[in-house]
């Protein structure tokens, strides 16, 4: 597009054409690099992993590597509805804890960090050093926060049983976290303590754009704190909290580190999510195309979610 | 009744230190893990497991040890040449590309925009796998040795952590009053000179949370480390990890390796705060 404003000749449009191509040659050159990368790591390996998704890539086949033989649909079909297939039910485990380790995450991380938010968004004493010192988990690396709650979890010498057991005598017997159905929560936890801080930052950033005029508004009109939360606060939010919604469903959905890390590469029928159901079964047991064909289900269940999202929000993204 | 009452501004100031009472406890919530962290890796593994800690007398044991259970050195060196590297690769194909979205409009600019954020839906597994089977192929087959070797992680996480850069660098160029570049162009500069000589100076505090930033979310990467190495390029998420698989008591050491493997990010991450904080915070409030 040519830029707008009042030219005092028109120039010819070939010429036109040629500043245009001039100008854009540059752009293109600055994108070049970046989009080269991408298409080598990112794109082309999409594709390709599309296509072992319809190969049958196991210990036997694997010297093969791309040459393994084609089986169309048998993966997808061997996950979605073979029920005589042994690895079948371990894909449903997975999507089932992905589904819940995903809305409980994002669920609680949002909802907290926005409370959080507004509590550190108001005036009191060592405000500064607040809001510096609680980025603190986010900084930790996410490996690193998944070794230290593993050890914070354990039933006999952990803090957590500790606190709770020993100190504050809330249970009165040591639940054991890192196994059976407790291990989903295990692993929800920390994730929301290390998404926190980062969630608060944003709203943060958010809330202190909102101009303070329309809060003295609103308090002459009578409205009180709750509906200057609900009127203002919340929609005038509301463009962030789609934009963490969307990317924080994602992040959850494609986590690894903490459950493979926290509880190693099985972490058990209660906690397996599909990231870590992906890797096992592609490089434990070198089923490289079940892994891609499951990887390939996600990515399309992500561009659902995109679609929903969109519908949801799409009037927010035109203010925004 | 009317003794108990309190006047409304007594009220208030009693609610807000009740607030300011449960923002302090949130933060210190929020804070506990990190100090357990800390606080542990100067304990002893004895002490740790025994809940007799000592908090007056810290001892340092964990930390000279933890270099001999396992070859921790080489992790630390591993993850700090690939992560320094790959930030650099990424931050400068970032500057460069998001100066182009910034300022050009360029036929193929959505497009590319959208395959940009289109990177980020795409599961990591899906594209792991060809590379993993390709940097297979390429190792029995040609000269180039990418598995198992720090170049191969250096190449997969530029190109990882490229895209995000693209749009902090976006933010950070949008920034950048035009008036600066117009005013080098008509001094007879080119664009290009322009770009390296006005522009990106005026976008350094960006450039630099970008490398930071960049370089945070590789030392944190774990998929591709722990599948696309087996010996000579584990980075510090994999090789910790045998602290727990080997090594099930020795916490103290586990928590020490923990420490040691945060203080880099920690620090990078305080000393550009400022500039960290805002290009994160723009991006996500501009959408």
């Amino acid at each position: 597009m040519v830029a707008k404003g009042l030219p005092v000749e028109t120039p010819s449009r070939r010429l036109r054409a040629a500043r245009a191509w001039r100008r854009n040659r540059f752009a293109y050159a600055l994108v070049l690099p970046a989009l080269l990368f991408m298409l080598a790591v990112h794109i082309a390996p999409t594709a390709a992993g599309i296509y072992v998704a319809f190969l049958d890539v196991n210990l036997f086949t694997f010297h093969l590597l791309f040459r393994a033989p084609w089986v169309g649909l048998e993966n997808f079909r061997d996950i979605l509805f073979e029920s005589e297939n042994p690895l079948r039910p371990g894909f449903i485990d997975a999507v089932r804890n992905t589904i819940s380790y995903t809305a409980w995450t994002v669920g609680i991380t949002l909802s907290a960090g926005l409370g959080i938010a507004l509590l550190l968004n108001r005036q009191f004493p060592g405000r500064r050093v607040a809001r510096t010192l609680m980025i603190a988990p986010w900084v930790v690396p996410s490996f690193v926060a998944a070794l230290l709650w593993q050890f914070m979890w354990q039933s006999d010498t952990g803090i957590i049983n500790r606190v709770l057991v020993d100190y504050l005598h809330l249970l009165d017997e040591r639940p054991i976290w890192l196994l059976g159905e407790n291990s989903i929560w295990a692993i929800i936890v920390p994730t929301i303590w290390r998404g926190l801080p980062f969630v608060i930052l944003v709203f943060l950033a958010g809330l202190q754009a909102i101009p303070d005029e329309l809060y003295e508004a609103a308090a002459i009109d009578g409205a009180g704190p709750w509906q200057r939360f609900r009127y203002i606060t919340l929609p005038l939010l509301r463009p962030l909290i789609a934009i963490q919604l969307l990317f924080g469903v994602i992040y959850a959905a494609y986590q690894f580190s903490i459950p493979f890390v926290m509880l190693g590469s099985n972490p058990g029928p209660y906690a397996d999510l599909l990231m870590t159901l992906i890797v096992r079964q592609a490089f434990t047991n070198q089923l490289i195309g079940y892994g891609a064909a499951i990887s390939t289900l996600m990515m399309i269940a992500m561009l659902l979610w995109v679609a929903v999202w969109y519908r949801a929000f799409r009037r927010d993204l035109v203010t925004a | 009744m009317t003794a108990l009452q309190l006047s409304p501004r007594w009220g208030r100031r009693l609610g807000n230190w009740g607030l300011n009472l449960l923002t302090y406890a949130v933060v210190a919530l929020l804070l506990a893990p990190v100090a357990w962290l800390v606080f542990g890796a100067f304990q002893t593994d004895a002490d740790l497991a025994n809940g007799t800690y000592d908090f007056l007398h810290p001892t340092t044991a964990a930390f000279r040890e933890m270099w001999d259970t396992v070859d921790f050195e080489r992790y630390f060196v591993n993850s700090l040449v690939i992560c320094s590297v790959a930030a650099l690769l990424a931050t400068a194909f970032a500057s460069s590309a998001g100066y182009a979205l910034a300022r050009f409009r360029f036929r193929g600019a959505d497009a590319f925009s959208l395959t940009v954020v289109g990177t980020q839906l795409i599961p990591g597994s899906m594209f792991l796998l060809p590379i993993f089977l390709g940097f297979i192929w390429l190792n029995q087959n040609t000269p180039v040795q990418l598995y198992d070797t720090r170049l191969g992680l250096i190449l997969v996480y530029t190109a990882f952590f490229t895209p995000l850069s693209i749009y902090l660098m976006r933010a950070f160029f949008v920034a950048v009053p035009r008036e600066l570049e117009e005013a080098a162009l008509v001094d007879g500069c080119t664009r290009f000179s322009a770009f390296i000589r006005v522009v990106l100076p005026n976008a350094l505090p960006g450039i630099i949370a970008t490398y930071v930033y960049a370089f945070l979310f590789a030392w944190d990467e774990l998929l591709f480390a722990a599948t696309l190495t087996e010996r000579n390029s584990e980075t510090i998420p994999i090789g910790i990890r045998t602290f727990i698989s080997n090594y099930n008591q020795e916490y103290a050491q586990l928590l020490a390796a923990g420490v040691v493997a945060t203080v880099p990010v920690m620090v990078a991450f305080f000393a550009t705060q400022r500039w960290l904080v805002r290009g994160l915070t723009a991006g996500a409030v501009k959408g």
